[in-house]
């Protein structure tokens, strides 16, 4: 019944849209009836969220959506009591009661909640699985780059969103920030010429040595849960946060920050939505302590169109953090806190024209997210863009791994005369977990 | 780091696996082997030590044969201390004593100009002040009351070679020793070409503020000097080349050894390759040696206890007794191996075999776990067997299932 109420919800809003001839980065007229007595939307028209996965990040993007008056945060989901109870007193508080409800497992999340969207902060190695179950349970998505832990899963979480008509927006919410946007659009409409060249600087890999022995699993933590379908593991202490220094959950650095900066570089060259054709790497390993990323990266990738993209970590490229496009007329460097530089400052003041390409404009990542779920259109960073993002940066790390030069066709996404290479497109699940579908 | 390969040598032994020192990257046939002289036998510092050092790594390159010239024992009579340089195609100094003969110093110089190759090693920069070629051939020194009228002060500021020729004062002095970073300042020399731009030394001595003619030199690296260490806050020459007359010469500064333990510094693969390239260079005008995978990085030291790569074999054997949490110096040695030979034929073929050995060995689960891990990579059907009995193992079944499942499986869309 829920359900049913849930779609009439939003016909309602998308015709409401319609009839109103807003455009979708503009604020909805919302009749006074639907406005509850404090000036916002009545409850029964808020969108209904949750999240799971709510630690740093899950929380952080939480309380984006808690700001907005028109989303009703009603449960998470993690599988940390500490965590949970934090959860719940933040959501209580912002709404004077006492009814968040907390789950441990997403599953018995998504068989009692009956919510619109859900936000997805996750360690790498769970985000197929549990995004293919949200998408096929119907519900919106916000997750987290990177889009997944291989390639494979990635293609099936695209697959389950298209399948079910999901909208989903990536976390990469430097799309939604004026100079990054205005970066691209300068280089997508030739200012530097013509691109051949474009050098990405992600962070510099995490150095730290020291062991970290087999110890009691902390009280209140699911740690068989956590590590999902990941290889067995004793607990050593390395759980939030640090996972993304172990390759069973993550790429490191590389993979954290695809989402990213490869994400913009992508945008200002209109190759969002294909990938490099030829992917050379050479990686440093650690040589103490348990973590095994690489501390080190460098990544040569060519694309179909001959723009070759060095991606490394920052220290390996001449201008370091960001991303910076070389073309024939000069150069653009853009990176975070506003910094948005040329080799000439003039190219920043030109104007782009009517008739040029224009980018796709947000200014609130999360609002986007709001609007599309309205709407029903496609958010700045749907998933599909976000899955080449991050096949870049995976691709550069199979080959890393297997020290060969790796030759992909973005089109079938398949990995060309390389059976050895092509087995790290996909990784082994511990039992019981699979895909669903799969 | 020490500690374990100290451990590591005694099960190496018991295998009676052989550490003989003989090179594992041969020469091609048609390259007779060049000839280089090391000059030893006196020194403040423990030449008894770093001379067998210098040897080995001279000869682990592929590309010499080497021969000692040791000279008398300090303050005994020098007069017969006449090795014929004209012999070699090197000479590599490791000697801060005794004044040479003057025929014998005379037959250096004339050696040098006419186009040999030298190697300046740690404190032979410290060696005769007063003998006004030597310095032009070093370039710079320290120590021996050397002061402003041994030459201006020389280090590296703002992108550029600075020779300070007004500041007066003593020449020569190091901080505490510790780890310290290398920054490459010519990236185009043969020497330099492919190494990082920044790379971890092991613990050295830096040597500080020294002095020189420094005519006809290039700098090709240098380190900041920590004042929090006792150093002068300067960038530091540590690798140069000088050019004397036809002469090529190679000066490094790295590569402390005193005492008759461990040389950490002797023992890193920077000090280690970049002495190599630098001998090749000095000798031939030339650099052919490739960078090695575990070239030290950024912040990662690396070291080379044997003076080179290790064997397939010994990696393995090294591994044993491998815990999560060891140092994964092994771990990544092996890696590195099985990358660089990974042919999908006979090569590989043999180095699965080897690791095949070893899991059915008695090695411990951990190591045995990493080695699946790479053969789920790697690894070809005939892995499949071993996998399969290790998949009966509680400590390995968790690693076993998922090589079974990775080698078994055709990737599709």
């Amino acid at each position: 019944m829920s359900e049913h109420k849930r779609i009439d919800r939003r016909i309602f809003f998308r015709k409401m849209a319609v009839g109103a001839g807003a455009a979708i980065t503009l604020p909805y007229i919302i009749p006074s009836t639907a406005l509850g007595k404090d000036g916002t939307l009545a409850p029964s028209d808020r969108i209904v969220m949750g999240v799971i996965g709510s630690g740093s990040q899950g929380t952080g993007d939480m309380y984006e959506f808690l700001a907005k008056t028109e989303v009703q945060m009603v449960a998470a989901c993690d599988l940390d009591q500490k965590r949970r109870d934090a959860t719940k007193a933040i959501i209580d508080a912002k709404y004077g009661n006492t009814d968040a409800r907390m789950y441990e497992d997403y599953r018995e999340f998504l068989a009692k909640e009956k919510v619109d969207a859900v936000i997805l902060a996750l360690p790498d190695q769970w985000h197929g699985i549990i995004a293919i179950a949200c998408a096929n349970a119907k519900l919106d998505i916000y997750g987290e780059k990177p889009l997944a832990r291989t390639i494979w899963e990635g293609q099936k979480i695209v697959e389950a969103v298209e399948k079910n008509n999901r909208i989903w927006q990536t976390g990469s919410w430097q799309r939604s920030e004026e100079h990054f946007r205005r970066g691209c659009e300068l280089v997508i409409n030739g200012r530097i010429g013509n691109v051949t060249f474009v050098e990405v600087g992600l962070p510099d890999g995490n150095p730290a040595k020291g062991n970290y022995p087999i110890q009691p699993v902390p009280e209140g933590l699911n740690w068989d849960m956590w590590l999902g379908p990941a290889p067995a593991a004793p607990y050593r202490g390395v759980c939030h946060w640090d996972w993304r220094w172990i390759l069973d959950y993550s790429g490191g650095q590389l993979t954290d920050w695809a989402g990213h900066h490869i994400d913009i570089a992508h945008w200002g060259l209109g190759l969002e939505r294909t990938g490099p054709v030829e992917i050379e790497g050479v990686g440093v390993y650690p040589r103490e302590g348990i973590f095994d990323v690489p501390v080190e990266y460098s990544i040569h990738g060519t694309y179909a169109n001959g723009i070759k993209m060095h991606y490394a970590n920052a220290r390996q490229v001449p201008h370091g953090m960001g991303v910076c496009w070389y073309g024939d007329k000069g150069w653009i460097h853009v990176d975070r806190g506003n910094r948005l530089f040329a080799s000439d400052p003039k190219i920043l003041e030109e104007k782009i024209g009517d008739n040029e390409t224009r980018l796709y404009v947000s200014t609130d990542h999360f609002q986007n997210f709001l609007d599309c779920v309205r709407s029903r259109k496609e958010t700045i960073t749907p998933c599909q863009v976000a899955h080449r993002s991050i096949s870049a940066a995976l691709l550069g790390e199979i080959a890393m791994l297997t020290g060969r030069k790796i030759k992909w066709n973005p089109d079938t996404q398949e990995i060309i005369n390389d059976p050895v290479a092509s087995r790290l497109l996909r990784r082994p699940f511990r039992a019981p977990w699979k895909l669903e579908g799969n | 780091m020490k500690n374990i390969y100290i451990k590591l040598l005694i099960p190496l032994a018991l295998l009676g696996a052989t550490l003989s020192v003989t090179s594992c990257k041969q020469s091609p046939e048609s390259q007779a082997p060049k000839k280089a002289l090391i000059i030893t036998g006196q020194n403040n510092h423990t030449w008894e030590g770093s001379t067998p050092v210098l040897k080995k790594i001279l000869e682990n390159s592929g590309l010499f044969s080497v021969d000692i010239a040791q000279s008398p024992a300090a303050k005994t009579d020098m007069s017969g201390y006449k090795p014929v340089f004209g012999n070699y195609n090197l000479i590599v100094l490791d000697y801060n004593g005794d004044a040479w003969p003057a025929e014998t110093q005379k037959a250096f110089e004339d050696y040098v100009s006419d186009g040999g190759g030298v190697v300046v090693y740690h404190a032979a920069d410290n060696a005769f002040r007063g003998w006004k070629e030597y310095n032009k051939i070093t370039g710079l020194g320290g120590w021996g009351n050397r002061n402003e009228a041994d030459g201006p002060f020389i280090h590296w500021k703002d992108g550029a070679f600075v020779r300070d020729t007004t500041t007066p004062g003593i020449g020569g002095y190091h901080g505490a020793q510790k780890a310290f970073q290398v920054t490459a300042r010519d990236t185009v020399h043969p020497i330099m070409k492919g190494l990082p731009a920044v790379w971890m030394h092991a613990q050295d001595e830096l040597y500080s503020q020294l002095r020189g003619p420094a005519e006809n030199m290039t700098i090709l690296a240098t380190s900041w000097s920590d004042s929090a260490k006792g150093g002068s806050n300067r960038n530091e020459p540590v690798l140069m080349t000088i050019n004397y007359g036809k002469g090529r010469i190679f000066h490094t500064v790295l590569g402390h050894a005193m005492g008759d333990s461990a040389y950490p510094a002797m023992e890193c693969v920077g000090f280690i390759f970049t002495l190599q390239r630098g001998a090749e260079w000095a000798a031939t005008g030339q650099v052919t040696l490739p960078v090695p995978d575990d070239f030290p990085h950024f912040n990662i030291e690396s070291k080379w206890p044997l003076f080179r790569p290790l064997t397939f074999d010994e990696i393995l054997a090294n591994l044993t007794n491998y815990k999560t949490g060891d140092t994964r110096c092994n771990l990544q040695d092996l890696t590195n191996y099985i990358r660089k030979n990974y042919d999908g034929g006979e090569k590989y073929a043999k180095i699965e075999a080897g690791l095949l050995k070893f899991l059915k060995g008695q090695g411990s689960a951990d190591a045995k776990n990493y080695i699946i891990r790479e053969l789920s990579i790697f690894g070809s059907d005939k892995a499949l067997p071993v996998l399969k009995k290790l998949q009966k193992n509680e400590e390995t079944k968790e690693m076993a299932r998922l090589a079974i499942e990775r080698i078994t499986t055709q990737y599709t869309n």
